[in-house]
């Protein structure tokens, strides 16, 4: 039986509580209300069986699919009408009768479909149920006459939806003010502590009313490790925790904090949180072969964040730079445009403009507000008051945005040869992208303005092609580009007939070549023999008089010699002279001016390039991206995003198809957040950042705090932390939240230092890890934080630990472009910097569930296989680590053996060892023999305790 | 009986159960193990039920219905085999050879007149399956070969294809088929990886895509094996110390073990300590057992004789020995880059490409069946899309050196099946009169996917995992289940 209470107690923290009290009253005036309802009227015994029982057995079994949300197979468990009326298979159990009911056979797996389905219910979880049918189906409290407020189905109208769920759902509305709970009368002193903060008193208040007791402070050494890693990321000094050790007094830990928070590895530790959730990564993914994928300036946006963390600048500021650092006002500081790289570094999906978007979209929704709106790209929310229309308002917001060509340069390279160099090998490579496009469109104009008669015939085709064949091939293999033919098309195949120049061609080109000869006879007769050059221009007069074409594909070539007379200059043309005729003047006007249908525009050239001719561009372009990237003398540059020139507001796509526009969405935030129109004059991205960071969103700054909140513990308030929306968990402390965001915004001013001091200076935060009887109990997975969650150091505090041990960790350099790990000259620098190709995350990085950097990631997984151990007992970068930990061992205890493994123990663990350890560690040492001189007894104790569990997790 | 299915749907959470419910060694992936050695005396801290169903690990799992297969071979001729020389002859190209044909469809590039194969095709078996004189290996097995001549992709790419068969969709980023299948059904030997994908020489295109978790938990990814390496530390990573010997690491690993065991006595037994210390004991034997399974040395000779000692026999070997020991999904890609894509001189092209494999894939076949191994693995063969029955016309800047090739076709291509429960000596679906498009009872990718995750006992509209908001599974909103092909 003890496991049932267990379950039972640990439900209840699911279960919306209802109190003893209110559960009677509620079922008094159930009683009272519904007169003639046999079920309703109860007994106390009764009622203690289901509401102890019975309701929570519902809740944690049965109601995640047959509930309020989801009623699978039409069957719901949440009031007992329902329960009463079955399933689209009909009754499910007969009151008192347990024999004759269905659900038992379904839960003894007797019967098909077994429930629940991925686990068989414990016998004493079906003994209850059979109790209860026995008893007549008792029902209590909330559910008895039906579904319970709040319960009720979700409205499919958005406007309706939006409505309800900004009643009922937690999230959605605006913080409340709650009193923090006071202690009870006649606490003893040490009892009374635990009710120190107001972040104390929340969570002590739930401990206490589930009848646990806290556990106790943690012990100094391990507080000392926790903050270490906790805001650093790195492993403390042994003599640091010596020295809080020695003299464990709040102003103690009051001073360690501060210094902490003030220390630049605080800042680089958390920046590396913050880029899981920009989908941080150095390269854009997937590249075409003659395509360089990586981004030379991404780094620019990682030291940003680094600084922007340091400097501790305000979370509103931080947010709305990095949304709209160009456009607010007033401007601002060259520098802080770096901030726009969280939009700009994500993948760029084969430049599919739709799956950019979409990223970014995802991004700015589910990672800074906890929404998913990015099922709105083909439907409306399936349960969220998120619809289409909202995504494709934030969709035009980022398709009025760009990247610039030319991204700016937002410091300098320090100067020397190295950056005169870099310039001028710029400058050139710069220079011969256009003189290729230039290259491009001479030729492209060349040799269409060559085949101008076989672009007429195609266009006066009496049977278009069909759209699926391409344009045909010519004999001369030069094949007709579908971009010119289709302008040719619109442009002289629509002209007017009675059109000075291309009129006669708009009216011949129907015909027959049976047709033409009299066709043509009767225009010339009545041009009569001065033809008014309003009517007809006299050069093309001249090509249709002599000799008098017979065939459509005559008429084609005279029209072929007219263009080719108008041809620019730069593309074969005669040169335009100052007394050129006034008819010759208005030839070039119509058919030779840029503009016209033959002659290859500036933007256009290389969509009509060929293959060979577009892989040279790309090549050329590449060459400029490698030489960002590799010299050293560049200046760093801004991975910016920019407002377009033509801002445009897009239709929704129906089913997410570019080629099915629906209406048409003005850009504007989601109705979610206020629905606000973006500004007229710019993309709306700055106003996107303003709703984001309004303190009247609620959304914004719970997601921060339960983020932060999360780092610290190991699992957030909500859980999991990336979602605030109806589908996700309701918060575990809900007052606790709400006081903690709104004091955020209002004491702390949006400052994540005053959050992580509020956290770490919190008892509740500085508690032991040791758990209690009771608390396993009651508590196992610890949702109520009576202790501290043991916690595994993840994959960059694990390596910069390993080189930290070894003493060769490089604290000194920061910032700068991506190093490689395995390189000579940049393997000790901390993990942060290496640089990360998201096509080719290497394996091990994986293993230690890395974030995947191809969406927002607000907390990592964490799973255990065996591969992470292989790796402390087998990789090279272990085996280097110890061999220096060796090393350094010998280097700061000398030869002498004790003092030799106190320092040994002390890189490792930061603790001097014990005198067991000491003997195990000589008894090792005298066994282990040295066969091998590079890997000998004191490399191979230091593999030892690299690769122990006190290494790898923080108490 | 039926075994419970899983439930993926996670009602009440999805985040690492392991970590708060208490289950303590369960976390691991390697509760089947464990309990036999030490869960039992943890069994008094472990709470009889969890509130949420444990879906991260990779301990074997039941399938949602009895399941034909319990494991996956997926030989992938990446690049995009032809399926007009191979699996599907048309007549009808001789009839039209060097002429124009009617209905020609687009593709990545411009083709010409009808292309005749250079290759016979005999019947062969019981069954009379018709298979060129590419694969006469594979042939032998025709009476057990589902060939299905109706597939049909999305685009004439490479990339998007790819990601198509692989992971289901074209461009966004979704885990693969076999990190699916692991997240399924976890694996059977904790020892070794669930989930491996062998490509010799370095990736195919779109490189360790093909093979990603996306936002499955890092844990079913494939893992990548470079099987032009011979030696076994070169294909496995960390499998070995590189300076000590066994003996010398035990002691070393045991001085580790007895600091673990003291840290954890003093900390009251945490679960997660345990479970670390379990994980530490396991990667000591998948240092042996990995070791052992990928060296194809330990065969004796006139067995690596009949699957050639060449990179192809060697990895279908290993793909065989991986099978065996109860690894789940195995993807053996033909090499680097794209092989199979001959766009040119398809005749010299596809004789190679058919020569390098056809008598591994056989070998891999006889080895299957007489180790009775085959009626539990589904084997599958095919590319990423087939190719065009017109001939590809050159272009500036691309790499046709003669004109007797063919391009992409994604409108109907075929691949094969083999055992896992599906029918042998079948032919299912037919492409027109040329073979350009799949026309009778065409099967989209989705559809051999859903079909795939039937047979391994999944049902492919409940295999999902809850991301960004909302539930994901293999075929999106696609694909049925074949029952036709189910023997």
């Amino acid at each position: 039986m003890r496991h049932i209470s267990l379950t039972i107690r640990r439900a209840r923290h699911l279960w919306p509580a209802v109190s003893p009290l209110a559960a009677m009253l509620i079922a008094l005036l159930t009683v009272l209300l519904a007169g003639s309802q046999p079920a309703a009227a109860i007994s106390p015994e009764q009622e203690k069986l289901f509401e102890e029982k019975v309701r929570p057995l519902l809740v944690t079994r049965c109601q995640g699919c047959h509930g309020a949300r989801l009623a699978e197979g039409g069957l719901r468990l949440d009031n007992l009408p329902a329960v009463l009326k079955g399933g689209d298979s009909g009754a499910i159990l007969t009151p008192g009768d347990p024999t004759a009911s269905k659900v038992l056979k379904v839960v003894r797996r007797e019967l098909e479909p077994a429930m629940p389905p991925d686990e068989p219910l414990p016998a004493e979880e079906v003994a209850i149920l059979e109790a209860w049918i026995a008893a007549g189906v008792p029902w209590s409290g909330p559910g008895a006459e039906g579904p319970a407020a709040g319960e009720d189905t979700l409205p499919a109208d958005m406007e309706a939806r939006l409505v309800w769920a900004r009643q009922r759902h937690w999230a959605y509305q605006p913080f409340t003010r709650h009193a923090p709970p006071e202690p009870p009368a006649g606490l003893d002193p040490a009892g009374s502590r635990e009710w120190g903060g107001l972040l104390d008193r929340f969570v002590t208040a739930k401990i206490v009313v589930a009848g646990l007791e806290p556990s106790p402070q943690a012990d100094p050494r391990a507080l000392v490790r926790r903050l270490w890693f906790d805001l650093t990321g790195l492993p403390p000094p042994a003599d640091r925790v010596d020295a809080f050790a020695a003299n464990p007094s709040e102003e103690a830990w009051g001073a360690l904090v501060a210094e902490l928070l003030a220390a630049p590895e605080h800042s680089e530790h958390w920046a590396r949180h913050w880029l899981d959730l920009a989908r941080y990564a150095d390269t854009m993914g997937y590249a075409f072969g003659n395509q360089d994928p990586r981004y030379p300036f991404a780094w620019t946006y990682r030291d940003w964040v680094v600084g922007a963390l340091a400097s501790d600048m305000p979370y509103d500021r931080f947010v709305t730079l990095q949304l709209a650092a160009d456009l607010v006002e007033p401007p601002a500081e060259k520098a802080d445009l770096a901030a726009l790289g969280f939009l700009t570094v994500g993948r760029t999906f084969l430049g599919n403009p739709h799956d950019i978007i979409d990223d970014r979209i995802d991004l700015v929704t589910r990672g800074l507000l906890g929404l998913t709106v990015a099922c709105g790209r083909c439907h409306d929310h399936k349960y969220e008051p998120v619809s289409t229309a909202d995504y494709y308002g934030l969709y035009g917001i980022f398709a009025s945005s760009q990247i610039p060509a030319e991204l700016p340069v937002i410091g300098t390279a320090p100067p020397g040869p190295e950056a005169d160099a870099f310039n001028a090998k710029l400058a050139e490579l710069k220079a011969a992208v256009p003189a290729h496009e230039d290259a491009v469109r001479r030729r492209g104009t060349t040799a269409a303005i060559a085949h101008t008669a076989d672009y007429l015939l195609e266009t006066a085709r009496p049977t278009p092609r069909k759209a699926d064949n391409r344009p045909p091939r010519l004999a001369d293999e030069y094949d007709l580009l579908q971009g010119l033919l289709d302008r040719v098309s619109r442009g002289i195949g629509s002209a007017a007939p009675t059109d000075p120049i291309v009129g006669p061609w708009v009216q011949l080109k129907g015909k027959s070549d049976e047709e033409i000869g009299p066709a043509i006879a009767a225009l010339l007769a009545s041009w009569g023999d001065r033809p008014d050059a309003a009517i007809v221009n006299r050069l093309v007069v001249a090509e249709l008089r002599s000799p008098v074409p017979q065939t459509l594909r005559s008429v084609a070539e005279a029209y072929a010699r007219l263009f080719a007379r108008v041809a620019p200059d730069w593309a074969g043309g005669p040169a335009a002279q100052p007394d050129d005729p006034p008819e010759l003047v208005a030839l070039r006007g119509a058919l030779g001016a840029a503009g016209t249908a033959l002659v290859v525009q500036p933007g256009e050239a290389m969509q009509l390039a060929s293959i060979e001719e577009g892989n040279e561009h790309r090549r050329r372009k590449m060459e400029i991206t490698r030489h960002e990237a590799e010299s050293p003398g560049g200046p760093p540059q801004a991975m910016v995003m920019i407002d377009r020139d033509q801002l445009s507001d897009s239709h929704v796509l129906i089913r997410g198809n570019p080629g099915r526009p629906g209406e048409l969405v003005e850009r504007r935030l989601p109705k979610l957040i206020g629905g606000t129109p973006a500004s007229r004059t710019s993309s709306g991205r700055l106003d996107l950042a303003h709703g984001i960071v309004d303190p009247t969103n609620p959304l914004t700054a719970r997601m921060i705090v339960n983020w932060v909140w999360a780092h610290h513990f190991g699992r957030g308030i909500v859980d999991p932390v990336g979602d605030l929306g109806l589908r996700g968990e309701p918060p575990s402390h809900p007052e606790l939240l709400d006081d903690l965001a709104r004091r955020f915004v209002e004491e702390g001013k949006w400052s994540l230092h005053w959050l992580h001091r509020e956290i770490v200076t919190s008892r509740t935060w500085r508690r032991s890890a040791v758990a209690t009887a009771d608390q396993l109990a009651a508590d196992s997975d610890n949702r109520l934080l009576a202790r501290a969650n043991r916690r595994r150091l993840d994959w960059e505090a694990w390596r910069d630990g390993l080189m930290s041990a070894a003493g060769v960790l490089d604290t000194h350099t920061r910032g700068g472009r991506g190093v490689n790990p395995l390189a000579q000259d940049a393997m000790h620098r901390r993990t942060l910097y290496t640089r990360l190709d998201r096509q080719d995350v290497p394996g091990i990085l994986r293993i230690f569930d890395v974030a995947n950097p191809d969406a927002a990631t607000h907390e990592r997984s964490r799973t255990s296989v065996p591969q992470q151990s292989l790796a402390a007992l087998n990789a090279p970068l272990v085996i280097d680590a110890a061999r220096q930990v060796a090393a350094r061992s010998l280097r700061e205890g000398g030869a002498q053996e004790d003092t030799r493994i106190e320092r040994l123990w002390r890189a490792c663990l930061s603790r001097s060892p014990d005198g067991d350890e000491i003997s195990a560690a000589k008894g090792f040492l005298a066994v282990a023999g040295s066969t091998n001189p590079d890997f000998g007894p004191w490399e191979q104790l230091a593999q030892a305790l690299l690769a122990s569990a006190e290494f790898q997790f923080t108490d | 009986m039926n075994p419970p299915p899983p439930c993926y749907s996670a009602p009440v959470t999805r985040r690492d159960v392991l970590l708060r419910t208490g289950l303590g060694l369960g976390w691991l992936g390697a509760a089947s193990l464990l309990e036999t050695e030490a869960a039992a005396a943890n069994s008094s801290a472990t709470p009889a039920s969890s509130l949420e169903p444990i879906h991260r690990s990779l301990a074997p799992r039941p399938p949602h219905f009895p399941a034909r297969a319990r494991a996956v071979i997926h030989l992938f001729a990446n690049g995009g085999p032809s399926h007009l020389d191979t699996f599907d002859r048309k007549v009808a190209l001789e009839k039209y050879a060097g002429q124009e044909v009617p209905g020609t469809l687009p593709t990545e590039r411009r083709t010409g007149a009808a292309l005749p194969s250079p290759f016979a095709f005999r019947r062969y078996g019981e069954s009379g399956l018709e298979i060129s004189d590419l694969f006469p290996s594979v042939a032998r097995h025709a009476d057990r070969l589902l060939v299905v001549r109706s597939m049909h992709a999305d685009v004439p790419n490479h990339e998007p294809s790819l990601m198509l068969m692989n992971c289901g969709d074209s461009r966004l980023v979704r885990p693969a088929v076999g990190a699916w299948v692991t997240y399924g059904l976890g694996t059977e030997n904790q020892n070794l990886p669930g989930f491996v994908a062998m490509c010799p020489g370095g990736y195919p295109i779109k490189g360790t895509e093909n093979w990603r978790n996306a936002f499955l938990p890092g844990a079913y990814q494939g893992t990548y094996v470079d099987t032009a390496k011979r030696k076994v530390e070169d294909l496995v990573e960390n499998v070995r110390h590189p300076f000590l010997d066994r003996d010398a690491q035990r002691r070393q690993f045991d001085l580790t073990t007895a600091l673990d065991r003291r840290h954890l006595a003093a900390r009251d037994h945490d679960p997660q300590l345990e479970a670390r210390l379990a994980s530490m004991e396991l990667a000591w034997r998948m240092q042996a057992e990995a070791g052992e399974a990928f060296d194809v040395t330990r065969e004796p000779q006139h067995v690596r004789d009949r699957y050639g000692d060449d990179t192809q026999g060697r990895q279908m070997l290993i793909a065989r020995r991986l099978v065996e020991r109860g690894v789940r999904y195995v993807q053996v890609w033909h090499g680097e880059g794209q092989p199979w894509d001959s766009h040119d001189a398809i005749g010299r092209n596809h004789a190679r490409l058919a020569k390098e494999c056809d008598q591994a894939i056989g070998a891999l076949l006889d080895d299957l069946v007489g180790l009775g191994l085959l009626e539990s693995t589904l084997v599958l063969w095919g590319g990423e899309f087939g190719r065009t029955p017109t001939v590809e016309l050159p272009q500036p800047g691309t790499d046709i050196k003669e004109i007797s090739g063919r391009d992409h076709n994604h409108h109907g291509f075929s691949v094969w099946m083999a055992g896992g429960g599906v029918k042998g000596g079948t032919a299912y679906g037919a492409t027109d009169e040329l073979g350009f498009k799949a026309v009778e009872k065409p099967v989209h990718v989705h559809d051999l996917q859903a079909t795939l995750l039937h047979c391994l006992g999944l049902d492919h509209t409940r295999l999902t995992f809850r991301h960004s908001g909302r539930d994901f599974r293999l075929t999106d909103i696609h694909g049925r289940v074949i029952e036709d092909w189910l023997a």
